[in-house]
């Protein structure tokens, strides 16, 4: 573990009586990081957050924030801010008494505490706001209040629990916008829980995804979409997920054979010329292959051995305005692609589309562990 | 949250509570229990206390005029807790139904419930005087009866005088509890009884009372652990008589420590009151919380 | 779903019957206390009074009468008792319902807590008569105020730890986050968001203490503590040849307890039926 970690959470165990929540958690986190905690619901994440907050206590395992052990500590002796799903403001207290409440409690002079509370509701744009109370408010001005809260004692660490859940869809972006332009404005250190994979995606600096109180993958969202650990990650981002096929596969004059089933009898035969994954079998096996849908398309410009064309028969085609995504079937399931959007197909159509094997990925079909 | 801190701050928290009841509420009962073994009186000047061992009990249970108190306590709880719940149950289901005034009629049932036990007690004492009350006249003047009765002075007739006051008192809680529970009956069930042709009673007793037994159930065992330790309204309506006919049990105890001064033997029957009481204590917390369980299922 | 005309009509004299039992007791109270004393002596009785005569609450309010002296210091001593008591009671409560709500206090602990309530007073009260005399207390409205108070107090915790287990548990916490102490979070978030449900409870601890007779029947014998029920009791008992004195004091002693049912109803019912039907 680095020692310039901001948060470094080692062998984290957790249970409540007999279920066994988070299991052996080991995450890091470098100063300015955005982490997020991704995965479905019940996975352990926010209970994950809880921990690291204080909130609750761990059964075992370490928590050290900027260096020091805080596995027990109260929550206000971490210096961390939380901004909660709920927002969870003071429901008594006016705009401008929610923000400065941590100043308050700390014992602020009123002078300092209100200047402050007027940079911070400035820079979140809610000035006019101070002297409301949260339930004269809309979704999104709380959901802003609760960031001033946050944001006003320049804590070491903030934690976000799926803070955008409440908004609607188009206030969602925006207000995620505004995160990620908060975050790049101050250079916080931020934790940020959702099980919205876009989300993860789009605001992470670094994202951790789990399950069943396991953590699945670290990495930046491009590792994240790229090189996907196992089966459940490569389906869980990305949107829509990665086409996982069952598939014929074997060594052939140092490239890959991929043969998959289609429909219409006649197999789809692929050649990856790329370096073999060292796990691959030696011997002709069944496996997962995973292409993500944009790597199935009608447009590829590019050109190269990794490209290859079949026709495909469309089950479906489903406009999305910027692209059309198509159904077809291969090795029994249903695989998605994605072509332009102007593209004049329709269902039942039989279709050449280019296959882009440089991002492929191979994943054992039993423990959907990637090759 | 619940590392050390937090444990040490649910005991903090609870410490004042804790002490008040130990005080007032636990020391005096465990205080009682050592009484029941002495032979402790009374006394204006500090006397030897004895233990007599089980000698107390003995008597206790061999004392018919204690037993005859239990029996008559029993009666008084069984006929008024069940007259409240028959009252009740009627009243609910009337102010279930849709007519005007309800509203007003809802409100007013909370009346008795608010006078105060003492108040109740000395203003059906005044209805039911022998000479001037309001109940012998109402039914003279209407023809129920012939002549005046007196109807507290009158060992027979006594101690249900003093039920019908402690019903009319205690009605509204079994009202108001009945009245939630009929709420929460679904509609449609009704409807499709009433269309399979199940008459009103038929769709009472199979649906609407199974409905609403539980909460029911609850407030009876509440009322009975209330009623089974009448005083107030025996002090004030009768003072326990005529010939001892409305002499409860807990104004049976009251004599004994406070008259005849034997705190000792009083304390004895105080303990017996206590495990009739705890027993029903213990139905209470059963009702409850099967009535808990039943209300998440 | 049209009633049949018949059906309408049981209907309506039905809730007519009910309408005058509930409240033909106390309207006859309230006539008594205005009758004129030869109007309630007529045997049969009279029952429209020949004049209205509120003489007797003139005298009540009269502190140079005696029945006034003893009306008014008993009032004074119920509402200061109560009032005490309530306040008391909720001041532990409300700790201790946090406790049981939010640090996972054994709710085994609450019960018995409630079953101290359900026990018969008789039980506890010679030792309190023979302490609180050892002490010099009895006859003091220290003494009932502080039973009281542990009387109030079980029946006060489970109902205040019923509304804090409502309340959002994530306010809270955010203000654990901001770094305010269990008890500044306890005044300054939890009690204003608490504060109808302590009011409901205040009002419910208040007429059990109004209503409370056995303890100050025992513990009190003049005018410096004895409260209404007591006095009531007495009035009732002594030598009273008008009937409408007793039914005015009595009309007094209710009032209260009737206008803060009438005008709180909704509060006192639902907390009345929580507190009898939940476990």
């Amino acid at each position: 573990m680095s020692a310039h970690s901001i948060l470094s959470v080692e062998r984290l165990e957790k249970r409540y009586g007999d279920v066994h929540v988070l299991k052996d958690i080991n995450v890091a986190m470098q100063p300015g990081d955005f982490l997020v905690l991704v995965g479905p619901s019940g996975c352990g994440k926010s209970t994950l957050l809880g921990c690291i907050a204080g909130l609750s206590d761990v059964t075992s395992g370490t928590i050290r924030i900027a260096g020091e052990d805080r596995t027990h500590a109260e929550p206000a002796s971490r210096d961390i801010a939380m901004v909660f799903q709920s927002y969870a403001l003071f429901p008594n207290m006016t705009v401008g008494r929610n923000i400065g409440f941590g100043l308050e409690v700390r014992k602020v002079s009123d002078g300092e505490r209100d200047a402050k509370v007027r940079e911070v509701a400035e820079m979140l744009k809610i000035s006019h706001l101070l002297e409301r109370k949260p339930a004269e408010l809309s979704g999104g001005q709380r959901q802003r209040v609760a960031m001033g809260r946050a944001l006003v004692r320049e804590p070491k660490l903030f934690l976000f629990d799926e803070p955008l859940s409440n908004l609607d869809a188009k206030l969602r972006v925006t207000m995620r916008t505004e995160i990620k332009r908060m975050h790049q404005a101050t250079g916080a250190s931020i934790i940020y829980v959702t099980h919205d994979q876009i989300e993860a995606m789009t605001l992470a600096t670094r994202i951790v995804v789990m399950k069943d109180g396991v953590v699945q993958q670290i990495g930046t969202p491009k590792e994240i979409y790229d090189t996907p650990v196992n089966t459940f990650v490569a389906d869980f981002m990305g949107a829509p997920a990665m086409n996982l096929m069952p598939a014929k596969v074997s060594r052939q004059d140092g490239a890959i054979r991929i043969e998959i089933a289609t429909a219409g009898g006649q197999p789809l035969v692929l050649t990856d010329y790329g370096n073999a994954p060292t796990l691959l079998p030696e011997n002709p096996a069944d496996l997962i292959v995973g292409l993500r849908p944009e790597a199935i398309t009608d447009n590829d410009q590019a050109d190269g051995r990794q490209i290859q064309r079949a026709d495909c028969l469309l089950d479906v085609v489903e406009p999305a305005g910027a692209d059309t995504y198509a159904v077809i079937t291969l090795g029994g399931t249903e695989a998605i692609a994605r072509l332009s959007g102007d593209a004049t197909v329709t269902a039942g159509e039989i279709v050449p589309l280019s296959f882009n094997l440089s991002k492929i990925s191979y994943f054992d079909p039993h423990s959907g562990k990637r090759l | 949250m619940f590392g050390r801190r937090q444990i040490r701050e649910k005991w903090m928290l609870l410490v004042p509570a804790m002490a008040v009841l130990g005080v007032i509420t636990l020391a005096p009962l465990v205080n009682t229990l050592w009484l029941s073994f002495t032979d402790a009186k009374i006394t204006a000047i500090a006397t030897p206390v004895n233990l007599i061992g089980l000698e107390n009990y003995v008597y206790a249970l061999t004392d018919t005029d204690f037993q005859d108190a239990l029996w008559r306590t029993l009666y008084f709880t069984g006929v008024s807790v069940g007259l409240e719940v028959a009252l009740g149950i009627a009243i609910a289901l009337l102010l279930n139904q849709e007519f005007r005034g309800r509203t007003l009629l809802r409100a007013l049932i909370i009346l008795p419930w608010a006078v105060p036990t003492i108040v109740n007690a000395v203003a059906w004492r005044l209805i039911y005087h022998p000479e001037y009350g309001a109940l012998n006249s109402l039914l003279f003047q209407l023809g129920f009866i012939s002549s005046y009765q007196s109807w507290i002075g009158s060992p027979a007739l006594a101690l249900n005088m003093v039920i019908l006051a402690d019903v009319w008192k205690n009605f509204p809680l079994v009202v108001y509890v009945a009245l939630a529970a009929l709420q929460t009956v679904p509609g449609d069930l009704l409807k499709a009884a009433a269309i399979e042709g199940a008459g009103p009673w038929k769709r009472f007793c199979a649906i609407t009372l199974p409905w609403i037994a539980g909460p029911l159930l609850v407030v009876v065992v509440l009322r009975t652990i209330e009623a089974f330790r009448v005083f107030d309204i025996v002090y004030a309506m009768t003072g326990g008589g005529p010939a001892d006919s409305t002499k409860t049990a807990s104004f049976y105890v009251y004599q004994e420590y406070f008259n005849y001064l034997r705190s000792g033997s009083g304390a004895s029957y105080a303990v017996l009151i206590a495990g009739i009481s705890a027993v029903l204590i213990l139905a209470y917390y059963a009702a409850a919380r099967r009535q808990d369980q039943g209300g998440r299922a | 779903m049209r009633r049949k005309p018949l059906h309408s009509v049981l209907l309506y004299l039905a809730a007519l019957a009910v309408a005058l039992f509930t409240t033909a007791p106390l309207i006859w109270l309230a006539l008594m206390s205005i009758s004129a004393p030869a109007d309630l002596t007529e045997v049969p009785l009279r029952w429209i009074p020949s004049e209205v005569d509120f003489s007797r609450y003139q005298a009540l309010f009269d502190l140079e009468s005696g029945a006034g002296e003893r009306f008014l210091s008993a009032l004074r001593n119920s509402v200061l008792v109560a009032g005490a008591a309530t306040a008391l009671a909720l001041l532990l409560a409300v700790p201790a319902a946090y406790s049981f709500s939010r640090r996972r206090a054994p709710m085994v602990l609450l019960f018995a807590f409630l079953a101290t309530i359900m026990m018969p007073p008789i039980t506890y009260v010679l030792p309190l008569y023979t302490a609180f005399s050892g002490l010099g207390l009895l006859n003091s409205k220290v003494t009932l105020v502080i039973v009281y108070t542990a009387m109030l107090l079980p029946f006060a915790i489970w109902l205040m730890k019923a509304n804090i287990d409502v309340l959002p548990v994530e306010v809270e916490q955010a203000a654990f986050m901001e770094g305010a102490s269990t008890s500044f979070t306890l005044r300054v978030v939890v009690l204003p968001l608490a504060l109808p449900a302590i009011a409901a409870t205040a009002m419910l601890s208040f007429l059990v203490a109004w209503d409370e007779f056995f303890y100050a029947l025992i513990f009190t014998n003049d005018l410096t503590a004895k409260t209404l029920p007591v006095a009531i009791a007495d009035f009732a008992a002594g030598r009273v040849t008008d009937y409408g004195v007793i039914a005015s004091v009595g009309v007094m002693a209710t009032l209260p307890p009737a206008l803060l049912a009438i005008c709180f109803q909704k509060f006192i019912v639902s907390g009345l039926v929580a507190g009898s039907v939940k476990g």
